[in-house]
């Protein structure tokens, strides 16, 4: 069996399983958890907005590491240089995807809840710049012209982890519209342990899906590399023959 | 609990099935569109392949 299919198998196989986890989270969170006494039904969006929200702040960090070791390895060892540059960006991607979904289904249970679509508080203005920041990083990766373009994406990447922990911190050192936080936010935290599997569940799905797109993403940027670097040697080939 | 309520004509419901699809249509968009990608990628990269295979043999 070669190394190809193997990786295909377990894929296939993580993804059977991700998809099974997020079916079952999402039948607990629709169906079995109960109706929160306060906002009622539409709650029951935080089983969705609350895990991709935290999975939109660990991204970023795969994004930083995989960026650091870049910087380290590109002089050096350009060929590793290349691997951490593809785990780079498909972290990147995947950190806008769960951070817009965080941005958007907070929007829709804000204007249900608040009466309002938006407003200009810490932790929302926060994480509206975290997206921006990684829409911008990609923007460089894919308009810029110059040959340094991925050191200076990753120079941007680390610039861009800053405002993670700001995000994250935003509730507990500025007084926003936005809720205290769920766990570890002192006495008053937490929620009902009715709600715990559908919570739990939705995390491992969406965090198994995330782990999921990460790799497929890192794939696809490995394949396109070893196209370019086809297409280099091609155009290599292509001059000597024409000097002979 | 039955689920007939999220189809209802409430704004708690319209959004709550909002959210729910939202998320269903870009987590699976983006993964139809790296699915996409690769298949592009795999054609171009055999077909690069292949030429440069036969460049070899003229050398």
């Amino acid at each position: 069996m070669t190394r190809s299919r193997i990786y295909g198998t377990v894929g296939i196989a993580w993804l059977v399983l991700t998809l099974a986890a997020i079916a079952y989270g999402t039948r607990l969170a629709l169906v079995v958890a109960p109706t929160e006494a306060t906002m009622g039904n539409v709650q029951r969006i935080f089983y969705y907005h609350v895990p991709t929200s935290m999975l939109s702040l660990l991204f970023p960090y795969v994004n930083f590491i995989a960026s650091i070791c870049y910087l380290a390895w590109r002089k050096f060892d350009p060929m590793r240089a290349l691997t951490a540059d593809a785990v780079a960006i498909a972290a990147a991607e995947v950190t806008v995807v769960y951070s817009s979904i965080c941005l958007l289904t907070g929007m829709l249970w804000g204007r249900a809840v608040w009466g309002i679509w938006w407003t200009w508080d810490a932790r929302l203005t926060s994480m509206l710049l975290l997206w921006l920041l990684y829409v911008s990083y990609l923007m460089l990766r894919k308009l810029s012209a110059t040959g340094q373009t991925n050191t200076l994406a990753a120079v941007l990447s680390v610039f861009a982890a800053i405002d993670v922990p700001i995000v994250y911190m935003s509730i507990q050192w500025w007084r926003t519209q936005h809720p205290a936080p769920v766990f570890f936010g002192g006495a008053d935290s937490g929620i009902d342990p009715s709600m715990m599997p559908a919570f739990g569940w939705n995390v491992l799905g969406w965090a198994m899906w995330g782990v999921f797109l990460l790799l497929f993403r890192y794939g696809l940027e490995r394949r396109r590399q070893e196209s370019e670097q086809a297409s280099a040697l091609r155009a290599i080939e292509g001059t000597l023959e024409i000097a002979q | 609990m039955k689920l007939s309520w999220i189809f209802g004509s409430s704004m708690e419901a319209h959004h709550l099935l909002a959210s729910y699809l939202l998320v269903w249509l870009i987590q699976g968009g983006y993964a139809a569109w790296i699915a996409w990608q690769w298949v592009r990628t795999g054609k171009e990269l055999q077909s690069g392949l292949s030429v440069s295979s036969e460049i070899d043999n003229d050398l």
